[in-house]
């Protein structure tokens, strides 16, 4: 797969077309339909979370907030081959990959509410938190396919970033160690097209992501990122690689985020509505969905039950979230240092004396 | 595959130039190496000995009434072949106020604004997003210069050289990467630290131009290289990068014994030492002959020891100069 989709070439691997129709039988994933079913389910519910996250914020109820509209094949088609033992290392657009893992929904809304709970997901293991500045999880991820290594241990880091994150120092240090330590690391790039605003073609002028692969010796490909099957087939692959022992492989997804970069942004200011129309077509669920109608095993019927049944379980999780015991104010000192330095120490003091003394002005 | 010339079809001023210059170099270094040893000058320094090649051949192919050059610590060659008095560059290793770099700077920082030589860098990688920013002045100005950025091996892997090959490109900058590949990151061979060992490869990340220069230790094999990457850079804003293969004979820096390679190693690449190569060209050719050649070193070990009078008789800053030269 890796020679026949060289980057070079320019070529993408894609399996199932817009339409729901398999057009690629000889790199179809090794998938029960079963599994395929889990994974449609998941990129729905994922959606669900996402939509009504957005309209939360929009009623004033949530903080700022990454939206993940339009991408639930990317993430989750690539997540969705995560074991046990493999480790996520993401940045902040991977929801459908997060829940995967067993994060749950409060726990998104928890960090991007500002509460430091939403670091710590008690019911994932080998997550990491979402990662804010941009690409600094690469060189995070390089550091734990290297640990994995070193202590011969299982285990495959899956670590995200997007197409800006590219443009970044951490990138280039990030897979040359871990293409010269031989570090089991799949970096998935989730080539949504936009860098916050910025077009690709203006932050970078490299025929596609895929082939920065060649500057770290690794193999890299491109997919159709809106594709389920592609996407989990390539990462299949990439896995497969990995167990040979061979080092870590670089992916494209290439996307499309439909929604805006943050609840903070208006992408009318820098996308028409007729690409936005032409995306739409290309929607990841919608086509799983008409493959798996035209298979017979999902129906519409099925399809408004899921989506009721999950609006319902979601309204209910938010509902709950809102009583979350608020973040105690000295939680900004934590978490840094195993012991606080003197001058962490003092300044927490500082602050105390702050509260006390607001508390008795009030 | 050379892109060489035979010997008489470049100009006999030039090729004896070049020769002139990497003697220099070299004699320039040998006394820098000897006056550190006996503790006459002091601090960070890193010798350019073996890798003369590299710059006299590139800096041959720049006008310098526009172009610029900007390189890291190991950078006496540099501005020696940018046409810096030898004086003021060993004052500034002697830290004398009469330095070009006023005595401030030492071995990594030298600077001549004048003869368009921008440093000296004493951060690995540090002068590659420097040397774009110079690039991308020329270009806003709407300027005909090309910037000449070197780095080592080992700085290649640091993430500002990955942004500023970006940069270049979508902003058709006109300059030159040059990759001084001397084989080792301080102690560390460069197949250690990257499973791509041609480097030139890494342009395609960014869809630029990238060739290997196999035999960086022949002048004019680099020479005619860097003019061609020049040109493309002048004419039509392209940039590239050369991995250029050298060698330093002496270690990373006066502290470093060179412990972890052979001698074997050091005796091949002495074997096609770029001074001797030349000289045995110009030899063959009846440019030069022995005569000429030992009147050319011994002037170049006097300009040398002249320098050394220079920076010796020279003052030191005074304290208060430790304030200046830091904010415009």
């Amino acid at each position: 797969m890796f020679t026949k989709y060289h980057p070079t070439k320019g070529e993408m691997l894609q399996i199932l077309s817009p339409e729901g129709k398999i057009i690629n039988t000889k790199f179809q994933p090794e998938i029960s339909t079963e599994k395929v079913l889990q994974a449609y389910k998941l990129m729905v519910y994922t959606r669900t979370v996402d939509l009504k996250t957005v309209s939360y914020q929009r009623q004033g109820r949530m903080y700022t907030y990454a939206p993940n509209f339009g991408q639930e094949a990317s993430m989750i088609g690539t997540g969705f081959h995560m074991n046990q033992e493999d480790w996520l290392v993401p940045s902040y657009r991977e929801m459908g990959a997060f829940f995967h893992r067993g994060v749950t929904p409060t726990d998104i809304w928890l960090y991007w509410g500002g509460h430091e709970d939403g670091a710590k997901f008690p019911k994932a293991t080998n997550t990491l938190p979402i990662s804010v500045p941009i690409a600094s999880q690469i060189i995070h991820a390089a550091g734990i396919g290297y640990g994995l290594k070193l202590q011969k241990q299982k285990g495959i880091v899956y670590t995200y970033f997007g197409d800006g994150g590219t443009s970044e120092g951490d990138f280039h240090a990030g897979l040359n160690f871990a293409s010269v330590w031989k570090a089991p690391v799949i970096f998935i790039c989730q080539n949504n097209q936009y860098a916050i605003s910025l077009r690709q073609e203006k932050q970078m002028a490299s025929s596609n992501i895929a082939i920065k692969s060649l500057a770290y010796g690794m193999p890299g490909i491109q997919v159709d990122g809106n594709d389920f099957f592609a996407c989990y087939s390539a990462t299949q692959k990439a896995a497969q690689h990995i167990e040979e022992g061979k080092g870590p492989v670089l992916i494209e997804a290439l996307t499309y985020r439909r929604g805006a970069h943050t609840t903070a942004d208006d992408p009318s200011r820098y996308r028409s509505k007729e690409e936005e129309k032409i995306w739409e077509e290309k929607d990841p669920i919608l086509r799983l969905k008409r493959y798996l109608v035209a298979q017979k095993l999902w129906s519409e019927e099925d399809d408004t039950k899921l989506t009721q049944q999950y609006e319902e379980e979601v309204e209910a999780e938010f509902l709950e979230y809102e009583k979350y015991p608020p973040y105690e104010l000295n939680d900004v000192f934590q978490y840094l240092y195993n012991t606080m330095p003197d001058d962490l120490v003092k300044q927490k003091q500082e602050y105390e004396k702050y509260l006390a003394w607001k508390e008795s002005r009030s | 595959m050379s892109k060489k010339k035979k010997i008489q079809d470049y100009s006999q001023d030039f090729l004896k130039k070049l020769l002139d210059e990497m003697l220099l170099c070299r004699r320039f270094e040998e006394l820098t190496g000897k006056k550190y040893g006996l503790r006459e000058i002091v601090g960070f320094c890193h010798l350019y000995i073996g890798q003369e090649a590299v710059t006299s051949g590139s800096i041959g192919a720049l006008d310098l009434s526009k172009d610029y050059v900007l390189t890291g610590y190991r950078d006496h060659a540099h501005a020696l072949c940018c046409g810096s008095s030898p004086n003021t560059l060993m004052a500034e290793l002697y830290g004398k106020v009469t330095g070009c770099s006023r005595g401030k700077g030492g071995s990594m920082h030298f600077f001549d604004a004048k003869n368009h030589m921008f440093g000296g860098n004493g951060i690995v990688g540090g002068q590659i997003p420097v040397a774009t920013g110079v690039a991308f002045k020329i270009r806003y100005n709407k300027e005909d210069g090309v910037v000449l950025c070197y780095f080592g091996d080992g700085a290649i892997h640091q993430g500002a050289f990955h942004e500023s090959l970006n940069l270049a490109k979508i902003w058709q900058l006109p300059i030159v990467y040059i990759c001084e590949n001397n084989q080792y990151g301080m102690g560390t061979d460069y197949r250690r630290v990257s499973s791509v060992h041609d480097f030139s490869i890494m342009a395609n990340s960014y869809g630029l131009t990238g060739r290997r220069v196999d035999n960086g230790m022949d002048v004019l094999e680099v020479y005619e290289e860097v003019k061609e990457a020049v040109e493309l850079a002048r004419k039509s804003g392209e940039a590239t990068l050369l991995d250029i293969r050298t060698y330093r004979y002496k270690g990373h820096s006066m502290s470093d014994p060179a412990k972890y390679r052979t001698k074997e190693e050091l005796q091949e690449f002495k074997g096609k030492d770029p001074i001797l190569t030349l000289k045995s060209e110009l030899l063959e050719a009846k440019i030069i002959t022995e005569d000429e050649f030992k009147e050319m070193d011994q002037k170049c070990k006097a300009v040398c020891d002249a320098a050394v009078n220079f920076a010796k008789e020279s003052a030191e800053p005074g304290l208060e100069t430790m304030y200046e030269d830091i904010l415009v």
